[in-house]
């Protein structure tokens, strides 16, 4: 019996993740069951921030226990880019093992769980009509020609998938590239060579204005939408700052968690392998746009765990930080600390140094077909002209097959939960009390912040977003003969001090607090 | 000399009763006569020597729109904070098409909530507009021609808290969302406290062994500095208040703070940036309405911002960061219309934000101007001139105040001194200007400087783009063709597209189409002597023209193989629409 049920737990465990982890990335129904089922759990909070003009949730999960509001909290965040659906599923996961493998973190730390932030764009992955798309279901004149979206994609080859298409043309700017004549490269016209194709997403020239697809059936991009550094009026960011449902929903809910002091985004940023630098001249403007230098250290310390925790060696991760993108603004406008990393990217291979060679070499290498073969079709807007259909197929740049999911899951897990153990924490040491005589005792006492991280970002002790640290002492006015009843301090560095005494007067008992929502709460209580 | 006064005092007085007994004798004799340049008999009676709230400003509103119907109509745009409506007035002849098919005016007042009189400035440009409109040809022709969208507050929460709560000249500025302003993790734990009661937040001083100052022996109300060697006798506390939580500051955690021009979403930076920014461009509902609003009306071509004090005529950039946002084409314009601001209102300056007064991110005027390509000025209402016509420098000197309250105000303007118990600090004494002296103006000067600023707005409504197609000339190209050239003429200052606008294509271009023709070709004709044409291929009926600019024209040709009678039209988003019919 006992061996039975044995073999039924191992059996149910197995078959839990066989059948959730299923062979593909999820569809948005499937990420809701997984949700709701998280859901069921009591450390849990599943909460529907708003629907999209898509018409689908966006969700956060606030995981943590009782006293989660004062506790240190971490924020995850998943599908800031719609085409990325690895980073969905990295939250999800994070989301799941943390519940059923490592309940003891939500002792000390709560996480807001943010899945999936663009919705509408992730379901392109599971249409009948596969492309990388960004942009939400609303509908934006991104060319600006007074008619919203009236040059899209068209899927000239039939293959239900968005690639390239490259015309025969003299005056083209492209060649076949010398690591791989599949993949093509701009000829290098400072050295004489000449091009052969012009080079266009898939599309017709639907509007007759002489460009191709830029005016996409899409709409704003969350990741290009933000404040920091936002691109206005380009295509996908339109012309205001925050301006759709889902990133005004996510916003506002954030400024209301005080607790949060750092963000871990899975998007194709990446300051987890390598930090950002430091520009004294940047971050001495008045608007900043250099990472400060206290910020910079502490980002170098994280970066050097993350690169301990993964295995996955960095190659040209490139990008650290994009306009008007989340990873930059939690940390340049919400002043949190803010990491991004793409959770994967191709692997170094066999010396290529054209992304597009190294990855069709990685995947070659793994018998793995993500190359559609240039395929010559008829094009209206090119009547005399040869004009072939290829390119690597969407999304496989930067979502691994689905099977390597799960290491990658497991490390960036472990690296999360890192993170959290080297939360800010507030403790008082070193308490003396001393009677002066006449009924009056004197309490001193040092609070401690003893943690690598400061309580403080260098960028969160100039908002107002954070709140300071508060320290309450409970005696009665009339019983407090010297020291502040309300004392602010702005911060406390990494394994920093602050020395606090108060005289009070009269016995009994006194109960003295320090913290802040995100650096947490330290109390203690002295008999006089 | 007396006796001549005496005279003709008598004469007067009989003068009086003869008219008064005609009347009498006639009852329809009229008994008042119109005065130059203010409507006379309006259908809405409004005194302009006081201050309404939001509710009083709303039925001015209302009135003005039932006894209009046909230049007037009422709308509420959106909520506040504390879901007050957001009203709107829109003014235009309606019986000469719809609002948003002529160009037109925003005008707004009071985002800052204690820059009161913005909204009875806007007002009186309504009432202005609604009660000449029937006297008045220059007034006909605007309305036929313009549209004005008038929001006398877009703050009427906070609005009515400066007049009906306890507040100070410069309170409460934001709008009434509460937010933590000390840190401390609580949010409006520690406001102002009017000790005294009398709706004034002025200032409290305390007679002190030690103090600094002493009371003027010529006039107590004034403090004033002793000698470096001298002892003084007071000691100055601050705002009047106390510490309601505790922690050592009085007054430190009020109503806001936020600032409700900070809040737009042009180069928009957070509060570490830019103090009194909020989360996100337009998180305040009441900005988000306007946005909206402007956003849905294409159509607005000049906008206006009345705030107050100090006399000035404001144009962007608000940052210098935003230097190169504003280029000579439209500075030219700007200049224009701002120059002859400064003439039309006197004791006012032309300036320009960033280098003339502080930087400021996401301020109402660059997002008009930078994200619209609307032409928009702040107008800094009241100014000391207007008390002595003197110049002193904007908001005036203390001393210039005291003599303003002593010869025109006897004493209205100012709180005395008096004994108070304060819970932290004892005796002190409490005393001050009043919160609607200083920045607001006194009853006496409001009218004036309401017509003058109005009159301002209108200057500026006039010159938004009006269009018109003229000239249209055929010439015969043999083998049943024919060319049909025609031009598109703007006759005011502004273009259809601001420098900005062109440089972002924020608005669609302006579209010139001939019916009634068969086309073979169409072109925007960029050198007509020179023959330089510049083709569009794709539905040539239709010419995109990318702008038409101030004072200028743009000409268009199509090569016809057909057509006789053909009209043709033109339709522009801030340019509005014209038509010619052979």
């Amino acid at each position: 019996m006992r061996k039975f049920l044995l073999t039924g737990l191992m059996l149910g465990s197995l078959l839990g993740t066989a059948v959730f982890a299923q062979s593909d990335y999820p569809t948005l129904s499937q990420i809701t069951q997984r949700l709701q089922k998280l859901d069921g759990n009591a450390s849990v909070e599943l909460t529907s921030l708003t629907k999209t003009e898509g018409g689908k949730d966006v969700y956060v999960l606030k995981v943590g226990t009782e006293s989660a509001d004062e506790n240190p909290a971490i924020a995850v965040v998943g599908g800031v880019e719609g085409y990325h659906v690895l980073s969905v599923e990295l939250a999800l996961q994070f989301a799941e093992k943390l519940v059923a493998d490592h309940e003891e973190a939500l002792e000390k730390t709560t996480f807001y769980i943010f899945p999936n932030m663009s919705p509408d764009a992730y379901e392109q992955y599971h249409a009948a009509l596969k492309y990388e798309r960004r942009g939400n279901a609303v509908a934006v004149d991104h060319d600006r020609d007074g008619k919203p979206g009236d040059n899209g994609y068209t899927d000239l080859n039939g293959d239900g998938m968005i690639t390239w298409m490259r015309v025969e043309d003299p005056m083209g700017e492209w060649i076949p590239s010398k690591e791989d004549e599949r993949v093509l490269v701009k000829a290098d016209r400072a050295k004489g060579e000449a091009g052969k194709y012009s080079l266009y997403r898939e599309s017709k020239d639907d509007d007759k204005d002489g460009k191709f697809a830029e005016d996409l059936k899409e709409g704003i991009a969350f990741n290009k939408s933000l404040t920091y550094k936002f691109p206005v009026f380009e295509p996908l960011a339109g012309d205001i700052a925050v301006s759709q449902k889902e990133s005004r929903a996510m916003l506002d809910y954030l400024f209301e968690q005080w607790n949060i002091f750092a963000f871990v985004t899975f998007s194709p940023a990446n300051n987890l392998s390598t930090p950002l630098k430091y520009s004294a001249g940047d971050a001495k403007k008045r608007v900043i746009t250099s990472i400060l230098e206290k910020d910079q250290a502490v980002n170098a310390m994280v970066s050097g765990i993350y690169n301990e925790t993964v295995s996955q060696k960095a190659f040209q991760q490139n990008n650290q930080g994009t306009d008007g993108d989340f990873f930059q603004w939690a940390y340049f406008h919400f002043a949190r600390l803010s990491f991004s990393t793409p959770g994967y990217w191709t692997p170094e291979f066999k010396a290529k140094t054209n992304a597009e060679a190294n990855l069709l070499a990685w995947s070659d290498s793994l018998g793995q077909e993500v190359f559609v073969p240039w395929l010559e079709v008829k094009h209206p807007d090119f009547p005399s002209q040869k004009v072939e259909v290829g390119g690597i197929k969407p999304f496989a740049a930067s979502n691994p097959p689905f099977d390597k999911v799960g290491e990658i899951a497991e490390e960036h897990t472990a690296f999360i939960l890192r993170l959290a153990e080297m939360q800010p924490k507030l403790e008082f040491h070193n308490l003396k009390t001393e009677d002066l005589g006449n009924g009056l005792t004197r309490i001193s006492v040092d609070l401690y912040n003893n943690s690598p991280l400061p309580s403080h970002s260098e960028m969160g002790e100039k908002s107002r977003w954070l709140r300071k640290i508060r320290i309450d002492m409970d005696a009665s006015a009339d019983k407090l003969v010297s020291g502040d009843k309300i004392k602010l301090v702005d911060s406390l560095g990494a394994f920093e001090k602050t020395s606090l005494s108060w005289i009070i007067r009269g016995g009994g008992s006194v109960t003295f607090k320090a913290g802040a929502p995100h650096a947490g709460f330290a109390t203690q209580t002295v008999k006089l | 000399m007396k006796t001549m006064k005496t005279k003709n005092l008598i004469v007067a007085l009989a003068l009086g009763a003869l008219s008064l007994g005609s009347f009498e004798a006639t009852a329809q004799q009229e008994n008042y006569f119109r005065a130059i340049g203010t409507p006379h008999k309006p259908k809405v009676e409004i005194a302009w020597n006081r201050y309404y709230s939001a509710e009083g400003l709303w039925d001015w509103m209302k009135k003005i729109a039932a006894a209009h119907p046909d230049l007037a109509k009422v709308e509420a745009i959106g909520k506040s904070v504390e879901g007050r409506d957001i009203l709107t007035l829109t003014i235009t002849d309606f019986s000469t098409g719809k609002d948003t098919d002529k160009p037109a005016m925003w005008i707004d007042g009071n985002i800052h909530s204690n820059e009161v009189q913005g909204a009875e400035f806007s007002l009186y440009v309504a009432w202005y507009l609604t009660e000449m409109h029937a006297d008045n040809e220059f007034v006909k022709q605007l309305l036929k021609d313009k549209t004005f969208y008038i929001t006398p507050t877009i703050n009427p929460d906070a609005r009515n808290n400066f007049f009906k709560e306890p507040n100070n000249a410069n309170t409460p500025r934001s709008g009434m969302m509460v937010l933590d302003n000390d840190g401390d993790g609580m949010a409006g734990e520690d406001r102002m406290d009017d000790l005294d009661g009398d709706g004034h937040i002025t200032m409290m001083i305390r007679k002190s062994p030690t103090g600094r100052y002493i009371k003027d022996p010529l006039d107590p109300r004034r403090l004033m500095a002793v000698g470096p060697s001298q002892v003084g006798e007071y000691e100055i506390l601050g705002q009047e208040g106390t510490d309601n939580d505790g922690d050592g500051q009085v007054n430190d955690d009020g109503v806001g703070y936020y600032d409700p021009n900070r809040d737009w979403g042009w180069n928009w930076q957070p509060d570490y940036i830019q103090r009194g920014a909020l989360k996100y461009p337009f998180t305040l509902p009441e900005n988000r309405s306007v946005m909206e609003f402007v956003m849905k009306h294409p159509n607005i071509a000049g906008a206006q911002s009345f705030h107050n004090s100090g006399g000035m005529i404001l144009r962007g950039p608000g940052a210098e960061e935003d230097v190169n946002t504003y280029n000579q084409d439209d500075i030219r314009i700007y200049d224009a219309i701002g120059k002859k601001g400064e003439e039309m209102i006197p004791g006012y300056r032309y300036l320009t934000v960033y280098k003339d007064l502080y930087s400021v991110f996401g301020g109402e005027l660059d997002w008009f101007y930078g994200n619209r390509g609307v032409f928009t000025y702040s107008n800094e209402l009241m100014v000391s001139y207007l008390y002595f016509h003197q110049q002193s420098g904007g908001r005036g000197s203390q001393d210039e105040q005291f003599k303003v309250d002593e010869l025109l105000t006897f004493g209205d303007a100012y709180v005395n001194y008096k004994e108070f118990t304060h819970p932290q600090f004892g005796t002190v004494e409490i005393g001050g200007f009043k919160k609607t002296f200083g920045r607001a103006h006194p009853g006496f000067l409001l009218e004036q400087d309401a017509h003058r600023n109005a009159a301002f707005t209108i200057y500026h409504a006039y010159h938004t783009p009006k269009l018109s197609i003229l000239d249209v000339k055929e010439e015969d190209l043999g083998g049943g063709l024919k060319a049909i050239t025609a031009t598109v003429f703007n006759e005011r200052l502004m273009p259809t597209h601001a420098s900005q606008d062109l440089k972002y294509k924020i608005e669609r271009p302006d579209y010139v189409t001939i019916s009634g023709a068969k086309v073979v070709a169409g072109f925007v004709v960029e050198d007509e002597d020179m023959k330089k044409f510049k083709e569009q291929k794709f539905s040539p009926e239709k010419i995109a023209v990318e702008n038409v600019p101030g004072m200028g024209a743009v000409k268009v040709k199509w090569i016809v193989s057909s057509g006789s009678s053909y009209s043709i039209t033109v339709d522009s988003a801030k340019g509005g629409k014209a038509s010619w019919k052979k």
